[in-house]
């Protein structure tokens, strides 16, 4: 073995897979040498005399022969990305390096345009998780492989007394002769015994163990990610080696992202997070217990697992974490996660508006805690409370699938597409139900049937929107609406000409999918991928490189395809899948 | 610093517990408020029971947000300044912007509310509205604090140019003496 040969394979050991090592392979192999072109019985002298000619040489090659794979890792995969934009200063953006710069790097306290998260690539978690109920959909599918393994078993000892009397010769030439060339042992045996109904019940199982892992591949692929913007701070859910991990960054001074000391012995707390950390949660059963939504406020956060209950921490001020008010407790450093009891178990979705919070139920019941000083939480009075109750009025005997709330104006949506309101209307959000400038009990908004049935609904401070199923927009409300190049007012729902969200023409399909909104703006996704925003810029968080605000839809340049956003009150977080 | 001394008024400026919440916002606003020219007379940090709330906000008895205002107001800590500059009350209501910021975010974006407010209640921070009421407001929080006195007192120290420092750790400018 030549010398220089095992120095390069140590290199290629070393710094890993950037290496082609196939030439040292085969020179490993004996077949070839192409560093010195000599014969190797000679090498041992020629180095003791050449040492730096040999030094120089080895370099030189090593320079020829290494090739380096210029594509990133895992470019063959069509890996989640996460965009964010908008106030940098706070640490909600999750980039460590806008508030603690490397040298010859400014800190940024504004990003205005999309920037990519690299948090989770390079800590190689996967901000992901399986959808639950998607799950369960499968359900009878999911199983229907081992059934017919079971059946498979059962009916050789039910079946083997008729079919080998019956059909014993007869198919022992047959399928002898076929299953030898598709599963040769196994079927050669099970031809012995020549059982027809065997061999049905065989590639049976084998196709819909295929279909199975089809469905894995399916999965894998259909991954719900799960992302929470509140009042400067920002939440994650990673997968992490298998598990579950929440991540909080942002801005934590009524521990809204978790319990962060300084060191164990100062009572000092770290007020921003700059890069997402880990939230402990008081799980017993940590590596099995999903969560399924999160959400944040202004200064609280509410988690939902499938199986041990709603959590929430941060600030409890006016019971918005579900637990009563403590007069003069303090946040900073407050290391209290409180589990709600009240709750039914089938909680799917927890949504929370500035300084409350909504509970929706699998079965269209809403359930709502915190401050109620504008009727937000719809119990019918004007009190903070601290014990989550369920809301009744019109919604009561509806099925509600959705509600949005970012502000202090509530709309909830039902499956029939009917749509309920409460909360604030100073800026006529609810003028179609009431003259009055707040209302603490939910109420049905009529809504023209010309604008076709609804699929999403959209609340922010002052402006309201909702999704028909022709993906056309409607907003109303006061503020940028979208609509012109004016602050605008109006208390009907207005359309959105669909041009402004890329459909014309030559792209007829295109049209939006989904709507969200923030406190001042609105973002709209379209089943191309595409996103829209319009709507108050403040500090940067349309993602359009400038600071002037947006009044009609306009399309962020983010370089993926956005399959989610999330609109915090003063940045944005996009998850997106790049262009394959 | 420059003071026009023989004009010299006093407000209160309060940070609401919105505010209070963020360190960042907090440093900004009084950076805004020295670059203004405003002199920090005196500071301190209280949070108001409801009762008291109740009582400092009893000229909004009668309007649909007094209840929400009272709520906020008596839900965490406050900052609560005594500000000194020549008509300090009508200057600090223009730094501070209109009270409804989700109209003030397009009428006046650059002011402290159109830039940190949230929501018409949160609104970031107070200002007195008039000489009277800002009399009212300074003796309902600081009620050892002499008007008159500090106006002979410190307004004198002013007059002869005496100098003054701003104390980081009390927030406060105190005389070179």
């Amino acid at each position: 073995m030549h010398f220089s040969h095992l120095k390069i394979v140590a290199g290629i050991g070393k710094t890993g897979k950037l290496f082609v090592p196939l030439v040292n392979i085969m020179a490993l192999a004996g077949k070839l040498c192409l560093l010195c072109q000599l014969n190797h019985k000679y090498s041992k002298t020629v180095h003791r005399f050449s040492s730096t000619w040999k030094k120089r040489l080895i370099k030189q090659e090593e320079i020829k022969e290494t090739v380096y794979q210029f594509t990133v890792e895992n470019a063959t995969k069509l890996n989640e990305r996460i965009y964010v934009w908008g106030f940098a200063a706070t640490g909600a953006l999750g980039i460590k390096s806008y508030l603690r710069p490397q040298k010859k790097q400014q800190p940024i306290s504004c990003m205005n345009r999309p920037a990519q998260l690299k948090f989770f690539d390079s800590n190689r978690m996967k901000v992901n998780f399986f959808l639950y109920f998607f799950f369960f959909s499968f359900f009878p599918f999911f199983f229907f492989p081992f059934f017919l393994f079971f059946l498979f078993l059962f009916s050789f000892f039910f079946f083997s007394f008729f079919s080998f009397f019956f059909f014993s010769f007869f198919s022992f030439f047959l399928f002898s002769f076929f299953s030898f060339f598709l599963f040769s042992f196994f079927s050669f045996f099970l031809s012995f015994f020549n059982f027809f109904f065997y061999y049905f019940l065989f590639y049976l199982f084998l196709f819909s163990l295929f279909f199975l892992f089809i469905f894995f591949l399916f999965l894998s692929f259909f991954l719900v990610q799960n992302v929470a913007c509140g009042y400067g701070f920002t939440l994650f859910l990673a997968n992490h080696k298998g598990s579950q991990e929440v991540l909080g960054t942002g801005i934590n001074t009524d521990s809204q992202v978790g319990y962060h000391p300084v060191d164990h012995k100062s009572e000092r707390y770290l007020n921003y997070i700059i890069e997402p950390a880990k939230i402990d949660l008081p799980l017993l059963h940590p590596s099995k217990t999903k969560v399924l939504s999160m959400d944040g406020g202004r200064a609280h956060t509410v988690l939902l697992t499938d199986t041990e209950g709603v959590f929430s921490f941060g600030n409890n001020a006016y019971g918005q974490c579900g637990r009563s008010i403590i007069e003069n407790e303090k946040y900073s450093g407050n290391a209290t996660i409180h589990k709600i009891k009240e709750l039914p178990d089938d909680v799917i979705e927890v949504i929370c508006g500035q300084d409350h919070t909504l509970f929706l139920t699998k079965t269209g019941t809403v359930y709502s805690c915190g401050l109620g000083s504008d009727g937000q939480t719809g119990l019918g009075h004007y009190q903070s409370i601290g014990q989550a109750s369920q809301v009744k009025g019109a919604i009561e005997g509806e099925k509600i699938v959705q509600i949005a709330c970012s502000g202090d104006c509530v709309l909830a949506l039902s499956d029939k597409g009917d749509v309920f309101g409460w909360g604030n209307s100073e800026y006529n959000q609810l003028a179609l139900i009431t003259d009055h400038t707040q209302v603490n009990v939910p109420k049905n908004i009529p809504i023209s049937a010309s604008c076709g049935k609804i699929i999403k609904v959209a609340s922010g401070g002052s402006i309201c929107g909702f999704l028909n199923e022709s993906g056309e927009v409607f907003t109303w409300g006061y503020g940028i609406l979208g609509l012109g190049p004016n602050v605008q007012a109006t208390t009907t729902p207005t359309k959105l000409p669909s041009p402004l969200f890329g459909a014309n023409e030559i792209d007829v399909g295109k049209k939006v999918v989904n709507l969200k909104c923030g406190v001042y703006h609105f973002a709209a996704i379209t089943n191309h991928g595409d996103l829209y925003m319009w709507g108050k810029n403040k500090f940067g968080n349309l993602g359009f490189a400038h600071h002037k605000d947006q009044f009609f839809p306009w399309r962020v340049s983010v370089p993926s395809e956005v399959l989610d956003v999330w609109c915090g009150v003063d940045h944005t977080v996009a998850r997106c899948l790049p262009f394959s | 610093m420059h003071v026009v001394t023989n004009r010299l008024q006093l407000t209160l400026a309060i940070l609401k517990p919105d505010c209070m919440a963020c360190p960042h916002i907090i440093s900004e606003i009084r950076r805004l408020i020295m670059n203004n020219g405003f002199l920090f007379v005196q500071t301190k940090v209280v949070k108001l029971s409801r009762p008291d709330a109740e009582e400092f906000y009893r000229i909004h008895e009668d309007k649909f947000f007094y209840n929400r205002l009272v709520t906020f107001m008596s839900s965490g800590p406050i900052g609560v300044h005594i500000l000194a500059r020549d008509d300090a009350i009508n200057k600090w209501r223009k730094l501070l912007g209109p009270t409804r910021v989700l109209r003030t975010i397009f009428d006046e974006p650059d002011s402290i509310r159109g830039r940190f407010g949230l929501t018409d209640t949160r609104n970031c921070a107070h200002g007195s509205d008039s000489e009277e009421t800002a009399k009212k407001e300074i003796e309902f929080f600081f009620p050892g604090f002499n008007i008159n006195k500090w106006k002979d007192d410190v307004g004198q120290f002013l007059r002869e140019n005496g100098k003054v420092t701003f104390d980081e750790k009390l927030c406060e400018h105190v005389p070179e003496r």
